[in-house]
């Protein structure tokens, strides 16, 4: 395959990604306010983060200003990301599988990112000759994405079918992820195992994608290699593999989230509370506002 | 009776159950209760069976009634569907849309949540009780029948019957919403609130809830002002006579203030305690009155209540009662509102209800471990701490600690006034559920008091076991420091069922109890062995 088809599936593939990935984002950041559901511990607690305090620790705590840690939300969440903190606390037989399945990913990302960078030095008129090691740490890099990822994603599948705390609750859905995530790093490997200089060739593609060169070609092996990871890519943001991004709000809007009413949440809290409630239970105030049914008549309360 | 169990078996027609725990499966407690001959989980009677919908495990905690039609059963899956819709919906579920969604749509099913819940561990690993065994199930069918994603490719395929309904209705109540699970989370899904979406659901939308909950909880409380069903005259009576028999115990006149206009504080205890724990109100009263504060309990309904069950499957209800609270304090005057020693209390109406009581209603609230480490370090009371000379470890109440993350408070009190005081192992934001939480304390029907105890309650009494190790016989004094009164209720049955105080010599209490039994002025020990 060879020609301006290949910007058109790669553009493509990221234009598919982006808009659903946006509109699912938006879709979340536009929910309503919501009541208070935090859950220690809250890292932004400064000093009281290191065993899960709160601000409501403090004798009347409306007095006393908040001390607010930026750092260890980030510190929090970069232990939770690439050590996988959470599931080596809880669930650590499960931990090897996923630590190989999310290294795989972020050296592919790392992989992919490192030839763009390839391209635009070319670009920028440095002799390929000059990258001659920026090349064999990509190779090496993409390799070891590879071959880590292949190795997370067949064992987390194996895992999913043979263990029985995890086959009731394993999809189909959720074995062609992972299935497609195998198939996104074997392919890798066999890319790089028919190519003699790897990272020149997925460099030069980049090149030439992003150069909108026409006569752009890839390899039998690497044209896969790529075709799946772009069907990897747009599949990704209509599966909850989004929990890359959306993790923040799980964190940020719900667990983290200890706001108190300010003027602007008050504003939005009251035009909540004037409309109406629909529930059907004889005591939920059906078609009252949600104001008028918490203010509460005697004879709806009572009802039961 | 397996305890593997397929999410499809929740549809299973008929009358059968799909699982029942086994004695001889749980979680082994340590001596010298591994020896201890367990009686099981009652039977249901013929009459029971006959009556009641009892197809999940055996244990009916709910007693639903079974319909009497086809039609009646129909009548109940469409307004099952219903609710689904409206849990969906920016104006019915304005309330925890987001928090919803985002559990039901991110989970991984990776099964860290199972290995950190007490009811699942307790059980022996039955299925039946993961926490992702019921929010698996439930999103399947938002999943199918709200959201018409009808793939089974998707994993969308539990039929909706009127097994699946009241399975799940059932299913609803083998969880403390304890929120270990969701902490546990490395994707922060939460298990429980899924699980107080379908409580809310049945309730909001059906008209179903538990009796103890909601007809004898937080309509009662609405209505006459306590679950307790204590009247405000009656309230009033009860803690002039406690104010009475304890200043002849104690040999210092008490008094309990009562509707003092314009006092700097409302303390709002639960009324449960008056009745059951009632040395827990006057130690408080005795505290507050040593400190010279300015304070005052209402006898308006429901603010000599502070229990809000409606946290637990309504959010009409918790917000008519938490309302109803600020309302009371707005009308007194008082500058705070403490809370009583009750977890669910601190929760609904510090965090919860801070969103719903907009305006002039957002009058600060303080913990009760705040206000008493406040009153125990002001230096205005003398203190003996080897008047505590037995030995104390604290229960974490999960709705103060891992909740609203106030930890250390009720800790330095206990290391300045408990020489003997230790932790038990994990505790803190870490801790494990004494077994009552999400209003399980106070549900008593049928068989399911066998339940909460042997499963819910079985890890938290193996950590109190484990706390007290080095000194097991009943000749040592042993005290657990429980600040919550649901907790205290669930501990008295779990240490009554297993004879833990004649055998291990273990009580319960508040942690008002031991500071007041610490006081220099209080001549005889506060806190009775005997009782």
């Amino acid at each position: 395959m060879s020609g301006t088809i290949w910007q058109v599936l790669t553009f493509s593939a990221i234009f598919v990604f982006l808009v659903i990935a946006v509109y699912r984002v938006f879709t979340i950041i536009r929910m309503p306010v919501h009541l208070r559901w935090e859950l220690a511990p809250i890292p932004h607690e400064k000093e009281k983060n290191r065993y899960g305090g709160s601000y409501l620790e403090e004798y009347e705590w409306w007095r006393t200003p908040r001390r607010r840690s930026h750092i260890a939300p980030i510190i929090y969440m970069l232990r939770e990301i690439f050590l996988m903190r959470g599931v080596w606390k809880n669930n650590r037989p499960l931990w090897p599988f996923s630590v190989l399945l999310h290294f795989g990913v972020y050296l592919f990302v790392i992989t992919v990112l490192l030839n763009m960078a390839y391209a635009l030095t070319i670009m920028a008129g440095v002799p390929a000759a000059a990258l001659d090691i920026f090349q064999d740490i990509t190779t090496a890099l993409a390799l070891a994405g590879y071959l880590t990822g292949a190795l997370g994603a067949i064992s987390l599948i194996l895992k999913r079918r043979l263990d029985s705390n995890y086959r009731p609750f394993t999809t189909p859905t959720m074995y062609l992820k992972l299935g497609l995530l195998a198939a996104m790093f074997i392919s890798g490997i066999l890319a790089w195992s028919t190519i003699p200089v790897y990272a020149s060739a997925t460099g030069g593609f980049a090149k030439d994608l992003l150069t909108l060169d026409g006569g752009i070609r890839a390899a039998p092996a690497l044209a896969a290699h790529i075709i799946i990871s772009l069907l990897f890519i747009v599949y990704l943001p209509f599966t909850d593999m989004l929990h890359f991004i959306t993790k923040y709000f799980t964190y940020h809007a719900v667990r983290w989230n200890d706001k108190p009413v300010d003027k602007k949440m008050n504003e939005q809290l009251r035009a909540l509370l004037d409309k109406p409630a629909g529930w059907a239970a004889p005591h939920a105030g059906q078609g009252k506002s949600w104001a008028e049914t918490v203010a509460g008549k005697k004879d709806d309360a009572e009802k039961t | 009776m397996p305890k593997r169990l397929n999410l499809t078996d929740i549809s299973k027609t008929g009358e059968g159950q799909l699982t029942e725990p086994d004695v001889n499966e749980l979680m082994p407690l340590p001596p010298p209760y591994d020896k201890f001959k367990e009686p099981g989980f009652k039977i249901l009677t013929e009459d029971q069976r006959e009556r009641l919908v009892s197809n999940l495990d055996g244990i009916v905690a709910l007693a639903l009634p079974k319909p009497k039609s086809k039609e009646e059963e129909k009548k109940y899956i469409e307004q099952f569907v219903s609710g689904l819709k409206k849990l969906l919906s920016r104006e019915d579920n304005w309330t925890f849309l987001q928090p919803l969604l985002l559990s039901l749509d991110y989970c991984a099913r990776c099964q860290t949540c199972s290995e950190a819940c007490h009811i699942y561990l307790a059980s022996g690993r039955n299925d039946l009780y993961r926490p992702t065994f019921r929010s698996e199930i439930f999103r399947r069918l938002v999943n199918r029948y709200a959201r018409h994603k009808g793939s089974r490719f998707g994993g969308n395929d539990i039929e909706l019957n009127w097994e699946t309904v009241s399975r799940l209705y059932e299913l609803a109540y083998r969880c403390n919403l304890c929120r270990r699970c969701a902490q546990a989370c490395p994707m922060s899904i939460d298990n429980a609130l899924i699980t107080r979406e379908i409580r809310k659901l049945f309730s909001q939308e059906l008209g179903w809830a538990p009796r103890e909950l909601h007809e004898k909880g937080t309509a009662l409380q609405l209505e006459v002002g306590s679950p307790t069903g204590l009247r405000p005259d009656v309230v009033r009576d009860n803690v002039q006579f406690l104010d009475e028999e304890f200043s002849e115990s104690t040999g210092i006149k008490i008094t309990t203030p009562w509707d003092r206009k314009g006092a700097d504080i409302l303390v709002i205890h639960s009324a449960g305690d008056i009745l059951s724990f009632p040395e827990s109100v006057i130690a408080f009263t005795i505290l507050c009155n040593a400190a010279g504060l300015s304070w005052t309990l209402s006898s308006e309904a429901p603010g000599y209540e502070g229990v809000n069950y409606g946290l637990f499957y309504d959010d009409i209800q918790l917000a008519r009662i938490a309302t109803r609270h600020a309302q009371i304090a707005q009308k007194l005057g008082v500058n705070k509102i403490v809370m009583g020693e009750c977890g669910h209390e601190h929760k609904a109406l510090m965090t919860v209800a801070d969103r719903l009581l907009t305006g002039d209603l957002n009058i600060p609230r303080e913990s009760a471990m705040t206000f008493l480490e406040e009153i125990v370090f002001s230096g205005k009371i003398k203190f003996d701490p080897a008047k505590n000379n037995f030995s104390v470890t604290l229960h974490d109440p999960c709705n103060i600690v891992r909740n609203l993350g106030i930890v250390e408070p009720q800790r330095r009190i206990l290391r300045y006034l408990c020489p003997e005081f230790r932790e038990m192992t994990p505790h803190g934001v870490d801790n494990y559920c004494c077994g009552g939480g999400g209003g399980l304390s106070v549900m008593n029907n049928v068989n399911f008091t066998d339940w909460k105890v042997l499963i819910a309650g079985r890890m938290k009494f193996k950590q109190v076991l484990e706390a007290f190790a080095d000194r097991p016989g009943p000749e040592v004094k042993k005290y657990i420091c429980a600040p919550c009164l649901n907790c205290k209720l669930q501990f008295r049955e779990i240490l009554e069922h297993y004879g833990a105080k004649e055998k291990s010599g273990i009580i319960v209490g508040g942690l008002a109890e031991l500071i007041v039994n610490a006081m220099v002025d209080i001549k005889k020990p506060f806190i009775k062995w005997e009782s």
